[in-house]
């Protein structure tokens, strides 16, 4: 690309200036909600693309760790008054430890089953959670208690602190993942995930790679379910362990560009943005319009884009602004 | 004890007819397009929906309307196959997975939104009768659906063994390619594959209007049960996944009975994990096909 390293650099520095000085104009709750929900889910998102973008291992599993993230740091906080960030930590070692023996499990299975294989693990650790009562307050879940203003237990009086959390969680999981990209592992995944037998020919040890991945990529999404049970100072089975979480970590990444840095970031804006517009819009009294709406973006985005909006844009960008240079 | 046993068994066959009907329908696609189709339960549900308003607006018997529902679902399968599966096939997953996980979230979300999600019943004359024999209580509509599921799977046998289109479909899933150059045309096999799944999983949406609830998600029940049985039943193999299905119908039912209502689905689960870890090419993979 001709875009130099300066501008690279100046380019990160007005939008990290950006980001960081949103919460002093906009002051709307609303605003700043919709704010953090892109920022949560492109998190998410970032965090999945390790595994299912880079790799191409499309877990709709993902769940699983967010609640496991959720449910440590809760039970610790309610039962032994431990705070939220040294649970949320601990939340993602719990995951990376699940990881395994879950990993262990559908990492025998390819493709499409594969991702079966997935779905039904977060499923199972819900109904643990939803059918053994004395376990961790069962199927009616439990309120955070509320503190007010407890910075150490990552509570907050003001939105924008929670705002500043979740950047920080992004701004992590897209470093980690700038490293990642930038190193052989980075090297490794793209050809487990153009073509498992062919990397391992060539001397991939691939279960191990897809293992060390999964690990990061189950730590980074717990870290989410963490801070979401913190932000709506709820938690219960079926919000920790949703379908929906699972399936918003996978279209984000597909929507915006899989297997690209910037791909979940850029489909969670326009995921989220969308559903937010549908919302003021039409009210929340119409039920299954936003998945809706999702289900069809992701349609054509297969259908007509499969390299998603990144893979769009720089089809344009190579058509339009790249044509003078090459005709001179 | 015994006949607390022999009744849960028996409550775990009848339904697991109906699964047998919608694992069939996964594995045939499976086998002859190499796709895994998401959105089979949501087709599950379409079946009883159709089957449901027959009965509601014009007094049509769910049994009788599933001559309706069983077309209609097959020219949509012609036409989903057409239109949208032939463009993503291909070497690459990511398309196909989500493609079919697209399509599932958008007629479960459709529907939620044109139906709502309450729970919509019929009720026939034959809906509260049961048999009694010999201490154990056999519910005639799901005997009924037991037996068109067993009979519409015979027939799709015979039809795969004996016509050509069958034997070509059994062709193409055996090995695509050598099948192709036998003059084999693969968008007609295809279109018929898949067709023919989704008029299955028609036939059990109908089936089970008699004694079921239709509501937006009810497909999803299915569409896993269906799931774990294919992987049990060896992927693409009909009558691996027929055998399957009955197996975890039954499985189900004594984990209902011996372990706690809700906890079907944990016993589904635990074999499905179980049959990775030990079986991970399903239970009759060392058979061959």
């Amino acid at each position: 690309m001709q875009t130099s390293g300066n501008m690279k650099w100046l380019w990160l520095v007005i939008g990290a200036a950006v980001m960081l000085a949103l919460p002093q104009f906009v002051t709307s709750s609303f605003a700043i909600d919709i704010f953090i929900r892109i920022l949560l889910f492109s998190f998410i998102g970032v965090a999945w693309n390790l595994m299912g973008g880079y790799a191409k291992q499309l877990s709709l599993g993902h769940a699983a760790y967010f609640g496991l993230g959720a449910y440590t740091s809760t039970i610790m906080q309610v039962n032994y008054g431990i705070s939220p960030w040294i649970g949320m930590v601990a939340g993602g070692v719990v995951a990376m430890l699940a990881s395994l023996p879950i990993g262990w499990l559908c990492f025998r299975l390819r493709g499409p089953y594969f991702t079966i294989a997935t779905i039904a693990t977060a499923q199972v650790l819900m109904l643990i959670f939803l059918k053994f009562r004395d376990f961790a307050w069962g199927a009616e879940g439990t309120t955070i208690p509320n503190l007010g203003s407890a910075p150490l237990m990552m509570q907050f009086e003001e939105k924008s602190s929670y705002y500043y959390v979740v950047l920080g969680l992004l701004v992590v999981g897209l470093w980690i993942t700038h490293l990642i990209e930038k190193s052989w592992i980075g090297y490794y995944l793209v050809a487990i995930g153009e073509d498992e037998d062919a990397a391992e020919a060539i001397g991939v040890n691939a279960p191990k790679v897809k293992r060390d991945i999964y690990m990061i990529s189950a730590f980074l999404t717990a870290l989410a379910g963490t801070f979401y049970t913190q932000y709506i100072y709820f938690i219960d089975p079926a919000t920790a362990f949703s379908f929906n979480v699972s399936i918003e970590a996978a279209l984000v990444s597909i929507v915006g560009g899989i297997g690209t840095l910037w791909g979940p970031v850029i489909g969670t804006v326009l995921l989220e943005t969308t559903s937010a517009l549908l919302q003021s819009w039409l009210g929340s009294s119409v039920g299954g319009i936003q998945l809706t709406v999702y289900s069809l973006i992701l349609m054509a985005v297969i259908l007509w884009r499969p390299t998603g909006l990144i893979g769009f844009a720089t089809d344009v960008y190579h058509r339009y602004a790249r044509r003078k240079p090459a005709r001179a | 004890m015994w006949e607390t046993l022999a009744q849960a068994v028996i409550n775990g066959l009848l339904i697991g007819g109906i699964y047998a009907l919608v694992s069939i329908g996964v594995t045939l696609i499976f086998g002859v397009v190499k796709i895994v189709n998401f959105a089979q339960g949501e087709f599950v549900m379409i079946g009883m929906y159709i089957s449901f308003f027959l009965a509601t607006q014009f007094g049509i018997d769910p049994l009788v309307s599933l001559v309706v529902s069983m077309p209609v679902l097959f020219v949509a399968g012609v036409l989903i196959q057409h239109f949208l599966i032939r463009r993503v096939l291909g070497p690459n997953d990511m398309p196909q997975i989500f493609l079919t996980f697209a399509l599932s979230l958008l007629l479960l979300n459709l529907s939620l939104m044109l139906f709502s999600a309450n729970y919509r019943t019929v009720h026939t004359s034959y809906s509260d009768e049961a048999w009694h024999i010999g201490g154990l209580y056999i519910p005639v509509a799901k005997l009924i659906a037991f037996a068109v599921a067993m009979a519409l799977s015979g027939l799709l046998w015979v039809f795969l063994h004996t016509t050509d289109l069958g034997r070509a479909m059994r062709a193409a899933s055996q090995n695509r390619d050598v099948a192709m150059l036998m003059g084999i045309n693969p968008n007609r096999v295809f279109a018929v594959a898949f067709g023919t799944a989704l008029a299955l999983a028609g036939a059990a949406g109908s089936l089970l209007m008699p004694f079921y609830s239709a509501y937006p998600f009810v497909g999803q029940v299915f569409v896993l049960m269906a799931f774990v049985a294919v992987v049990m039943g060896t992927l693409g193999n009909v009558m691996g996944a027929l055998i399957a299905s009955l197996m975890m119908g039954i499985a189900e039912s004594l984990g209902i009975q011996f372990v706690g209502a809700d906890s079907g689905l944990i016993v589904v689960f635990a074999l499905l994990l179980l049959t990775l870890a030990f079986r991970p090419s399903g239970l009759g993979a060392r058979r061959g096909r």
